[in-house]
């Protein structure tokens, strides 16, 4: 053991140490309390159409709220065709209370129709490039093969697994019964189509006149 | 602060500024080493593992602050969309043109150490280096690129960020060259003898060493105002470290020799700056770090006070242009496809959410020894938030397996074994069509002009009306949509609640 001399001198540099690492804490956690502002400023728009630009997004926004940045999210791991998504941040939080209002108690079109967007508010890991988060820590440990707890790490694995299957599973039922919606509202729009088209037909022909004789009813116009 | 850390200017040189407040200087000592105007040194970025590489073209003093201008070079990695053809190990490129990213200023505190670039073009402004030279050089050059119109060019341009390209390419005397073997015979003698040998970085000149009461061996030949800031009364620290072996391991114990008493005295783990003590083995530790000086342990015996050393960068923080942001569009898809192609990019799965791909880094660091580049994957809308997915970019192919291998064999963080495999998943190209559910009506009447105007309308974005089509059909969708919501959130709860009695089930 050190002298009480060396001992104190030890304890010095320690405080100093600490204070050193102290400054590097000040500035991550300073860092991530800017994200998290701009996390609150930001809503998160899916259901988009791949055709919007954020152009479109800044433009149709601009009703409520100023877009500051738009960053569309890139699909890495679904395999299947899915709606586009974007993180739109805007001025502040009321603007952005005021766009995530205004999506959901109407629904908006964006770039098409029927199907509207959705908009929800942002969390910090929907973002790609959030900065560390202070106090979050990275802890870790080795169970291997012939460690105790190895079978049950492996079976959890099995069960991460098998979760991400059953994931994957829902949303190809999702995006299957999306796709027969979407058949089915052609189908009803192009149905009433053709419905006004005949009636605008019979007017501007005249033939609606020869079937109301012929049904005895008597139209509006007489 | 920076109070404890050793500092003092060298040559004087102009005097500038609107008031006539700012000083320049040709050269400065820093921490016991001396930089030269177009030296090559290193600067750390918060929260990255590898450094920066650039060269001193300005060095300044204006009211309190210190500066330096630099100029940067790029490492293969940095500019993989643009490389053609070969590269060597230790390649880097001189940057070039205008726009960002050609030089920043930092503040001089950022300056992390010392490296030798030498430059092999064979252009007749160069002077071409000796073999020698070439063998001891951190790194070497002879192509640049041109961060205005990101090209890579071997030509050598006329000026570069407003200096003739000159005093930017080899030094006319053969100065910077460090024989690591000597010095260590010279330290051997001064370690016995008790005194005190700053050799701090690469740029020492072989004549120096042996003379041991010099203060700062690092006095050139040419006419420079020898640095008398490290007198042997004060405190010298020097970087000794125990013999590295590990390639990937950048962490080194700095061992220094104090006289005095007062010492910043630093976390062990902080990394230094060294060069490798076997040049003749042609060790090239992660492509970045090298040592300076490599002393066996048994010359450490006899040093008194052992104390480990911090490294500035680890204090401070350099403002430079945000690299990664530099090469659009989507810098990140690009180097993913490269990376997988090179077999380099690691699919890990069961990741804590909450992990950014700084956690990430650092996870690799600290489990694996390994440096890579990282990015958290998952889709906000679809994957389930029990399980965190990232792409991990490594530096090689076989560093990439043997992290597979090694994560595979057990790696449990914060109680979640991850799992991992090479590739990339396969997705289907981002769509180019219409959104399933945005409907068209197919109207032959229409003349091509209203066609047109119908288009425009329904491009536009609006609130849907509750009197027409559209608002019941926009109803039927959001109906599915809730529905949709819930069953995601039914089963991610769900799994939730699997992981967690299982988990409880396995502490028993």
């Amino acid at each position: 053991m050190a002298t009480s001399d060396e001992q104190a001198h030890e304890d010095r540099q320690d405080i100093k140490d600490e204070q050193l690492a102290h400054k590097d804490d000040e500035q991550a956690e300073k860092e991530y309390a800017d994200f998290e502002a701009r996390v609150r400023r930001t809503i998160y728009i899916d259901h988009l159409s791949p055709l919007v630009t954020a152009q479109v997004i800044k433009a149709s926004l601009a009703q409520c709220a100023n877009v500051v940045s738009t960053e569309f999210i890139q699909n890495y791991t679904i395999q299947y065709e899915i709606p586009a998504a974007a993180l739109v941040e805007v001025d502040n939080v009321s603007q952005a209370q005021a766009a995530v209002d205004l999506m959901n108690n109407f629904p908006f079109m964006l770039g098409g129709m029927p199907r509207p967007v959705r908009a929800v508010f942002a969390k910090p890991d929907m973002f790609p490039d959030r900065p560390r988060k202070p106090g979050l820590k990275v802890e870790f440990s080795w169970v291997k093969q012939g460690d105790p707890g190895y079978d049950g790490m492996n079976k959890l694995k099995g069960l991460a697994r098998r979760q991400e299957a059953e994931n994957m599973a829902l949303i190809k039922n999702q995006l299957e019964e999306e796709k027969e919606l979407a058949a089915q509202q052609q189908e009803t729009l192009e149905a009433s189509n053709s419905k006004y088209d005949m009636l605008e037909k019979l007017i501007t022909d005249g033939d609606i006149t020869k079937l109301a004789q012929h049904y005895k009813v008597k139209l509006g116009d007489d | 602060s920076n109070e404890n850390i050793q500092f003092s200017w060298g040559k004087k040189r102009a005097k500038g500024g609107a008031k006539m407040d700012t000083q320049f200087y040709g050269s400065f000592t820093f921490d016991n080493v001396k930089y030269s105007l177009y030296d090559c040194v290193y600067l750390f970025k918060n929260g990255e593992s590898e450094p920066y590489i650039g060269k001193i073209v300005k060095i300044w003093q204006q009211n309190e602050a210190k500066k330096v201008k630099i100029l940067w070079f790029f490492t293969p990695d940095e500019i993989r969309n643009f490389l053609r053809g070969p590269v060597a190990e230790n390649e880097i490129f001189l940057a070039s043109g205008d726009g960002t990213g050609l030089a920043d200023i930092n503040p001089l505190e950022s300056i992390a150490g010392k490296c030798t670039v030498v430059c092999i073009s064979k252009d007749e402004r160069n002077r071409q280096p000796t073999p020698k030279e070439q063998t001891v050089a951190d790194y070497i050059f002879y192509r640049f690129f041109d961060v205005g119109n990101c090209t890579l060019s071997e030509q050598v341009p006329e000026k570069i960020a407003g200096l003739e390209v000159n005093v930017l390419l080899n030094p006319k005397d053969e100065q910077v060259i460090c024989y690591p073997d000597q010095d260590v015979q010279g330290m051997d003698q001064k370690v016995g003898a008790g005194l005190v040998a700053p050799l701090p970085q690469s740029a020492v000149k072989m004549d120096e060493i042996p003379v041991a009461p010099l203060p700062q061996s690092a006095a050139k030949m040419e006419d420079e105002i020898p640095v008398a800031a490290v007198p042997l009364s004060q405190s010298v620290a020097i970087s000794l470290p125990p013999s590295v072996k590990e390639v990937d391991k950048a962490q080194v114990a700095a061992v220094p020799l104090p006289l005095a008493v007062e010492e910043d005295v630093p976390k062990p783990t902080q990394k230094v700056f060294k060069r490798t003590e076997n040049l003749t083995t042609k060790n090239m530790p992660s492509k970045k770090l090298k040592l300076s000086q490599d002393l066996t342990t048994q010359s450490m015996a006899p040093v008194p006070d052992v104390k480990v050393r911090s490294v500035p960068s680890a204090q401070q923080t350099t403002r430079q242009a945000d690299r990664s942001k530099w090469f659009k569009p989507q810098p990140w898809h690009g180097k993913l496809a490269q990376a997988d192609k090179e077999g380099r990019l690691v699919y890990i799965q069961n990741l804590d959410i909450r992990f950014g791909a700084s956690e990430i880094v650092e996870l690799i660091r600290e489990a694996l020894q390994l440096s890579c580049t990282a990015k958290p994957i998952n889709h906000p809308t679809y994957d389930d938030p029990n399980n965190g997915k990232a792409y991990v970019v490594f530096n090689s192919r076989n560093i990439a397996d043997e992290a597979v291998m090694k994560i595979n064999s057990g790696l449990v963080v914060g109680g979640r074994p991850l799992y991992c495999s090479k590739g990339l998943l396969k997705v289907p190209k981002p769509a180019s069509g219409a959104l399933v559910g945005h409907l068209t009506i197919s109207n032959q009447k229409m003349n091509p002009r209203q066609r047109e105007e119908q288009k425009k309308a329904v491009s536009t974005s609006h609130c849907s009306q509750p009197n027409t089509i559209e608002y019941d059909l926009a109803l039927d969708w959001m109906l599915v949509r809730e529905k949709q919501a819930m069953k995601f959130s039914i089963l991610h709860k769900r799994h939730a609640g699997e992981r967690k009695s299982f988990a409880a089930k396995m502490e028993k």
